[in-house]
């Protein structure tokens, strides 16, 4: 009878409570009221512990940096999009200084983008999901560093210029890396992950003599990649599987 | 900002007998029932005293011991001392607060 009534708890709370459990109700003669304690105990347990398997904090954390991470995609995918079609002038002229911010405010969306889907996909690709993470953020530092060069010093402009086109170069280098773990996770878009990949190559090959069309229609599909991932990482809120 | 107090919903009220029954010194189960009993005069089942205590235990407001013969005894953290004389004080104001209201006390 106790080693039935102890099998009504789950295995993991037997597993540590369960010696001790079964030692008290030796102490003493079961009656019908323990029966009923014992059975209600053993259900709450089950409840307590499936209850939590599903909403662990570290499971919400993980949706959390998902949403955050989606919600960044979209808003930095629009503001990339709007600074290009500003920035060739499509939508007539516009002061050059709208879409330079538009610009640095998308890429900073972009970043907590990566970020947080990276923190999101890292359990599954840890290596290469962080290092698209540091390239990135590594690179757009080189970029912000070249771009106050250029638009502060007189001198070595060039030299200014050479920094910040390795610091962008080096932004879509990390972008690969996230659209490859993105690719192997599986966890969100596949074809998305693709665009991105694919995009993020092309915009390094067009940025090197090119020219501003090219450039301006491979940003778009890197900007597109990052939207459908974006609007995936809100949709989706499941933990990501191998 | 302060600490949220633990919540225990309805096993508050036998999170609170283990409590009072750990206060003067560690016990295993058998023995905080036996103590529960002899002080409400009502029995604490096995499994209304695990449901608690394994709460207490998540809340870090009491601690596991070594086991002697099976038997776990477990003992009050600092934090299940604070907690519990917060409790017992609150309980106190509340009884004092009734008793005056009845005329019952000293003024």
């Amino acid at each position: 009878m106790r080693s039935l009534l102890i099998r009504c708890y789950p295995a993991r709370w037997r597993a540590r409570y369960g010696d001790e459990f079964e030692a008290i109700l030796v102490e003493r003669p079961l009656g019908p009221f323990d029966i009923a304690d014992i059975l209600l105990g053993a259900l709450d347990a089950q409840l307590r512990l499936r209850g939590r398997r599903a909403t662990t904090e570290h499971e919400r954390g993980f949706t959390m940096t998902l949403r955050i991470g989606g919600f960044a995609a979209i808003l930095g995918a629009a503001l990339l999009t709007t600074s290009i079609v500003l920035g060739i002038g499509v939508v007539g002229s516009v002061e050059p200084v709208v879409p330079g911010i538009l610009l640095a405010v998308g890429s900073l969306a972009l970043l907590v983008a990566l970020t947080g889907l990276s923190a999101f996909q890292a359990r599954v690709h840890p290596i290469l999901s962080w290092a698209g993470v540091a390239v990135t953020a590594l690179g757009a530092i080189v970029a912000i560093v070249g771009i106050v060069g250029i638009v502060g010093m007189q001198l070595f402009r060039d030299g200014y210029w050479n920094v910040m086109t390795m610091g962008v170069t080096a932004t879509f280098v990390g972008s690969t890396l996230f659209a490859i773990a993105t690719y192997r996770t599986a966890a969100l878009s596949r074809g998305a992950a693709l665009l991105l990949g694919v995009a993020s190559v092309m915009t390094i090959v067009a940025g090197f003599g090119l020219g501003p069309i090219p450039l301006g229609v491979t940003s778009i599909a890197f900007a597109l990649g990052w939207f459908v991932l974006g609007i995936h990482a809100v949709r989706v809120d499941r933990p990501a599987t191998a | 900002m302060e600490p949220k107090p633990p919540e225990f919903g309805r096993f508050a009220e036998p999170s609170l007998l283990i409590l009072t029954s750990l206060s003067d010194g560690p016990k295993h189960g058998y023995a905080i029932m036996q103590d529960v009993e002899q002080g409400t005069g009502r029995p604490m089942g096995a499994g209304t005293l695990y449901a608690a205590l394994v709460r207490l235990e998540e809340q870090g407001l009491v601690e596991p011991l070594t086991p002697v013969d099976r038997r776990r005894p477990y003992r009050l953290t600092a934090i299940g001392a604070s907690n519990l004389a917060e409790q017992l004080r609150g309980l106190s104001d509340f009884a004092l607060q009734g008793l005056r209201q009845l005329g019952e006390t000293q003024p």
